[in-house]
């Protein structure tokens, strides 16, 4: 009989802190998993977004292909953001591709809920639970566990400890939620994905190593939390993966990219206007958060006027090359859309996307004043994740990335 | 060409926008507490719709503007919703009839209800509407047959049968509310307790049934409320009556101190039970808005005239109605109905009253104007409905020369004022947001409509109707609770006596003041 197969997501968890807490005893089950099989650093997508590394991850494909390029992208012709959601994906996940029965719970990017063999439970963003749960027959259960889909990150804003009392609410309930489908239910594969690690990531990056910090152990203590329901995989039934779709580090500092556009001369804003429909006709770029770059090119944006698109390429690059911070460079690489992304729908892509040096979070609201901010949250993504699988090296690509995770499962399946 | 006065508007304005939430990307997750607060306090939320008409658009900004939107479609009245569905509360009556027809010629969807009280207030008070109108039933079939429309209508009671309306509200989903259907009559509340609780309570608590239906049912649809300019009264002083809020840079001094007054609500001086029942329905409305995030346009209404719209001159069978009794006819009206029947037109008092007046047609176009163009979530304002300010006096003489017209012989009577009210007072209105934020352009000239009605009036068949109803045209009710008839002050030919303009008649337009100071000659053509 074939093994069931088991996929365990811990959103934004890093290889190094894996290894460290596993190294530290704080997180024992995770050690001795660890040891039985190959763990390893996993590439998020460019950029290390969850909304486009997750997608890579059920797709098995790369953002041109699979279309999600970001939490926003902008609706064609208009300068309103979209927040593009499971329908706009372009490929199959794989619960699509046979008759196997699934439980999907948590994964972002696949809200709305759509029908399929088995029980799916939207991550975020999913705004409203009728639509975020397929079948809806289920709702009232979710109720019983007092589920919810994400943790109100607003409260972190009023006051960080109603933060941390929701984030193990929202924990203990997905725990809760975990063991029920994976005892009641008949299932083939059963992919579950923590969030509330990202979220705690943000805010408390600094609780980590302090040992002094007021809620150094809560943050201990969420991982210890993970580790107990690690514990209760019996790793010799499954096939099992886990992983995370990107890394996190320290924030130093917060870079207002179109800031810096503004100061260069690239945007140039109507301030009579709200939000994006502020982009005026001398504007020749744009970012979006993270830190993609569209340049306003003619016909594509209502005030569009780019018709040069290298010039504009060519002078964006060598400004932002230039762009340091206290003698550092903030921008690590500068890739074009052609470098990173391939498929059908490349077009949507941002024209440049930036990954930016160690502790610079790049970011793209607009009306900032500053180019460099330092705010609340005190960790930020990066592009290292990890990955574990109960199976030889030579099952897994050398340097895996988020887009061989479907090949793996495969491999393991046909095992 | 010039943009629409609508263009610049967006999903945030658009009854289609659904909202959803709050999402912080920044921290990659979502908010669930309340919209409104979050958008204003947290530059770092991102508001999110879904768009009814358009679900492929999935969640996203409301910033598309109406003229990006490919469900705005370009009119001269500005970007329509296509098929914008639109439910006229009050739909058999003399404003109703005529929206339901223009709005449904348009393109619009219509639905409307009505309880039939016009009908049944007016022949309460022994009258009739003198131009003969059918039932609503055949109504709905002529405009059928003769404009090709579909109206859906409902007989509901909004006071009273407040669940078939939401009922009918839950089946048409309305993108705008018309709500006309409140009394629209200051004697008739003045009439006993009875006429008074029955038009407070089917105005004031009726409306606010109206606006707990829609938080609960449609609350992204706007409401396009009728109030008064009696809301306001004539302020003595001759201040500005402003369009219900006080512009940003008015100022309260006292004691040698000041503050701004920007943005507060301006005071309200109504002069009968039924406009009292006005001003509560203001600051329900205001509430409303403030509480639930709901939108509405408060429409302070000069006294509306005239008998023709567009559609309504296709076909006799089209016709609004026209009341000249004491109770629901208006001034203008009554005046033309007097100067048919041979009766000296009835002026009260010194009859130097000030008022803001605005024609069918032209309150039509506003309203057109202000469903297209819906408020913000939350947003409550006020528009004051006005082409014009005439003084009494100036109307009958402007009456009585059309009349002459006509062949004939109009005689002007003062009578004693029934009404507690001064009749003579000075007047400035500030009428800015119509033309400057809704491009409205008024079409109608008061001769030229005066014109019209006499001819609607003196054709024998109406004629005849008016002949027959004749003795409820005086006036008998008091504001003091007795029902005489109003002693005779005096009687006079018209143009035979100089009413100097001593106090200041005013009317604020963005094309600078006073366009119709001159009076009746300049825009009586």
């Amino acid at each position: 009989m074939t093994k069931k197969t088991v996929i365990m997501g811990i959103d934004g968890a890093p290889y190094k802190l894996m290894k460290d807490l596993s190294d530290s005893g704080i997180m024992p089950n995770f050690k001795k998993i660890r040891e039985r099989g190959s763990f390893k650093k996993l590439k998020s997508s460019i950029p290390e977004i969850s909304s486009i590394s997750w997608t890579s991850v059920i797709t098995g494909k790369n953002p041109g292909e699979h279309g999600i390029f970001g939490f926003v992208d902008m609706i064609p012709n208009t300068y309103s953001l979209s927040f593009p959601n499971f329908m706009n994906i372009k490929e199959k996940p794989f619960w699509k591709k046979d008759d196997q029965r699934y439980i999907i719970l948590n994964v972002p990017q696949t809200y709305p809920a759509e029908e399929l063999k088995g029980v799916l439970i939207s991550g975020f963003v999913a705004l409203d639970m009728k639509k975020a749960v397929y079948p809806n027959v289920i709702i009232p259960k979710l109720e019983k566990f007092n589920y919810q889909i994400d943790v109100d990150s607003n409260k972190a804003h009023k006051n960080i400890d109603l933060f941390v009392e929701e984030l193990f609410k929202v924990l203990d309930a997905r725990i809760k939620t975990a063991d029920f489908f994976w005892n009641e239910a008949d299932w083939g594969t059963f992919m579950l994905v923590f969030t509330g690690s990202d979220r705690l990531m943000h805010f408390l990056w600094d609780a980590y190593k302090n040992e002094n910090h007021k809620y150094h152990e809560y943050f201990l203590n969420y991982f210890r939390k993970i580790d107990e329901y690690i514990g209760k995989i019996d790793m010799d039934k499954y096939n099992l993966i886990m992983l995370s779709d990107h890394g996190f580090e320290k924030l130093n500092v917060e870079v207002n990219i179109n800031t810096f556009l503004e100061n260069e001369g690239f945007l140039v804003l109507d301030k009579e206007k709200k939000n994006y429909a502020m982009i005026t006709k001398e504007t020749k770029a744009f970012s979006l958060d993270p830190a993609r770059i569209f340049l306003n090119i003619k016909g594509k944006y209502p005030n569009g006027n780019v018709e040069d698109t290298e010039k504009v390429v060519d002078d964006l690059k060598n400004s932002f090359e230039s762009l340091e911070y206290n003698g550092k460079k903030v921008i690590k690489k500068i890739y074009k859309k052609e470098e990173i992304y391939h498929g059908n729908y490349i077009k949507n892509a941002p024209d440049l996307v930036l990954e930016a040096n160690e502790g610079f979070d790049l970011k793209s609201k607009l009306n900032r004043e500053k180019i460099f901010e330092k705010g609340m949250f005190t960790g930020k993504h990066n592009p290292e994740g990890f990955l574990f699988v109960n199976a030889d090296e030579n099952k897994i690509p050398k340097i895996p990335c988020v887009e061989d995770i479907l090949k793996i499962m495969e491999e393991l399946k046909n095992e | 060409m010039n943009k629409r006065h609508n263009c610049d508007k967006t999903c945030w304005n658009c009854p289609a926008a659904i909202l959803k939430g709050n999402v912080d990307f920044r921290a990659c997750g979502q908010s669930k507490e309340e919209i409104k607060k979050k958008v204003e306090e947290n530059p770092n939320l991102n508001m999110v719709i879904e768009c009814a008409r358009r679900p492929e658009l999935g969640h996203f900004e409301p910033n598309i503007t109406f003229e990006q939107c490919p469900e705005w479609i370009e009119t001269k009245y500005g970007y329509m919703l296509k098929e914008m569905r639109v439910m006229i509360l009050g739909i058999d009556g003399y404003l109703g009839w005529p929206l339901a027809l223009k709005l449904s010629k348009l393109g619009f969807k219509v639905a409307g209800v009505d309880n039939y009280w016009r009908r049944d207030m007016v022949m309460e008070k022994g009258s009739h509407t003198a131009v003969p109108i059918q039932r609503m039933t055949q109504r709905l079939q002529s405009a059928k047959e003769i404009l090709g429309t579909n109206i859906e209508f409902r007989k509901i009671d909004i006071r009273t049968e407040l669940d078939k309306l939401r009922e009918f509200m839950e089946e048409f989903k309305p993108e705008s509310i018309v709500h006309y259907a409140e009394i629209p009559s200051a004697p008739y509340s003045m009439v006993d307790c009875n006429h008074a609780l029955k038009v407070q309570d089917n105005n004031t608590l009726g409306s606010l049934g109206v606006l707990f239906a829609m938080k609960d049912i449609v609350p992204e649809s706007s409401m396009v409320k009728l109030g008064t300019m009696g809301e306001y009264g004539a302020p003595l002083t001759g201040r500005p009556i402003f369009e219900g809020m006080f512009p940003a840079d008015a100022v309260l001094q006292w004691d040698g101190r000041e503050w701004s007054m920007g943005g507060e609500m301006t005071p309200r001086n109504p002069g009968s039970f039924y406009h009292v029942g006005k001003v509560q329905d203001t600051y329900n409305v205001y509430e409303a808005c403030r509480y639930w995030w709901l939108r509405s346009y408060d429409i302070m209404q000069g006294v509306i005239y005239g008998v023709h719209t567009k559609e309504m001159a296709e076909d006799k069978r089209l016709r609004t109605r026209f009341d000249f009794d004491e109770w629901f006819g208006t001034v203008i009206n009554r005046f033309v109905a007097q100067a048919v029947l041979g009766i000296p037109l009835t002026i009260y008092g010194k009859g130097e009253q000030i008022r803001g007046f605005i024609g069918l047609e032209d309150a039509m176009q506003c309203m057109i104007r202000l469903i297209i163009s819906p408020p913000e979530p939350g947003q409550y304002d006020v528009v004051n409905q006005v082409s014009a300010v005439y003084r009494i006096v100036d109307l009958a003489e402007a009456v009585a020369e059309v009349g002459k017209e006509f062949g004939i012989d109009v005689k002007i009577q003062r009578l004693e004022n029934p009404r507690v009210e001064p009749d003579k007072h000075p007047m400035e209105v500030v009428s800015k947001k119509l033309e400057g934020e809704f491009g409205l352009d008024p079409k109608i000239r008061l001769k030229e409509e005066v014109r019209r009605m006499f001819k609607v009036l003196t054709n024998p068949e109406v004629k005849k109707r008016l002949e027959e109803k004749k003795h409820v045209v005086l006036p008998k009710t008091r504001w003091n609770g007795d029902k005489l008839e109003m002693d005779k002050l005096d009687e006079y030919e018209p143009g035979t006596k100089k009413f100097k303009l001593e106090l200041k008649q005013q009317l604020d337009t963005i094309h600078g003041n006073d366009k119709e100071l001159k009076g009746i000659k300049e825009n009586g053509n």
